[in-house]
């Protein structure tokens, strides 16, 4: 009786062990799958850009970063711990090339409840749009969107895992990311407003 | 006239146990077999030799192209991260742009 007892236990620690590794597991976040709108505004745009880099790809591509010159080593620190990047930039010959409907449709496919609002802007006239979200779990940034729509160019930019933005910030280009999130409140209130709506 | 089968038996016996001498064309044809059967001669040391630099010739090129293989691929990689991330980098520096003369707009 003692041993079936001890072997019951035994059965359910190993069960219930596996249960909690279980999620642990799912935490990987993975990347998502094209959205269906895609393919059509690719092949309407006169340039694409596609860049779409999973954790394997990226800490692949991390050890060739062998920290030579500054800016390889910030984007290997950058690189190390996220969980993928997914990017498109699309350019188009002119104007009107992409209908508000199949922005909407994009930004729906990628915006979902865990995603917090940084950025949201909207101009009326030109059709420009900007939205930046962030994912953020206990407080720190674990993911950033980027949709940016202008005239002739449409831009997405998915970014999973840890993103430290003095990380960003380091690498040329990319000055001034700090003030995102100062400038952030001065945007909502314009959003109120209806000024940049 | 009891033992008359018996004594013919061993006559029989006998014819056939005797010693006769071989025929003069076996040991020929068995020579001739175990030539055959000899295993060929071995590789002269110079054959050995240039096999074994060839073998190596074949798994070094074999090592340093897939070496060479896998460093093209992390450097598409690594050009892939950069690409992605001036792209990130351009549209943040547009976002940037825009916000900063949004906010500037209301002093003005």
């Amino acid at each position: 009786m003692h041993i079936r007892n001890m072997t019951f236990i035994l059965a359910t620690s190993i069960l219930a062990a596996a249960t909690m590794a279980a999620p642990a597991r799912a935490q990987t976040v993975q990347l998502p799958a094209p959205p269906p709108v895609e393919k059509e505004l690719a092949a309407r745009a006169s340039n694409v850009t596609e860049v779409t880099l999973g954790k394997n790809m990226l800490a692949f591509a991390a050890k060739f970063m062998n920290g030579k010159d500054k800016d390889d080593e910030s984007t290997r620190q950058l690189i190390q711990g996220l969980d993928g990047i997914y990017v498109r930039e699309y350019e188009f010959d002119k104007e009107g090339q992409f209908s508000a409907e199949e922005i909407e449709q994009l930004r729906k496919y990628f915006e979902t409840s865990e995603w917090s609002p940084l950025v949201r802007e909207r101009e009326r006239k030109g059709g420009e749009a900007t939205d930046v979200m962030v994912k953020l779990v206990n407080g720190e940034v674990h993911g950033m969107f980027i949709l940016e729509v202008a005239p002739k160019e449409l831009t997405i930019v998915l970014i999973l895992g840890p993103v430290r933005m003095e990380d960003l910030g380091k690498l040329k280009g990319l000055g001034g990311l700090g003030a995102l999130g100062d400038l952030e409140k001065s945007t909502k209130a314009k959003d109120k407003k209806g000024g940049a709506q | 006239m009891e033992f008359e089968p018996m004594e013919e038996f061993e006559q029989q016996l006998r014819e056939a146990l005797e010693r006769r001498p071989a025929p003069p064309s076996l040991k020929r044809k068995l020579m001739a077999s175990r030539r055959a059967e000899r295993p060929a001669t071995p590789m002269p040391a110079w054959q050995r030799l240039a096999a074994s630099v060839a073998l190596a010739a074949v798994l070094g090129g074999a090592v340093t192209w897939r070496h060479v293989e896998e460093r093209r691929k992390g450097e598409a990689a690594r050009e892939q991260v950069l690409t992605a991330l001036r792209i990130t980098g351009h549209a943040l520096d547009q976002i940037n742009t825009q916000l900063a003369a949004h906010s500037r707009a209301p002093q003005e």
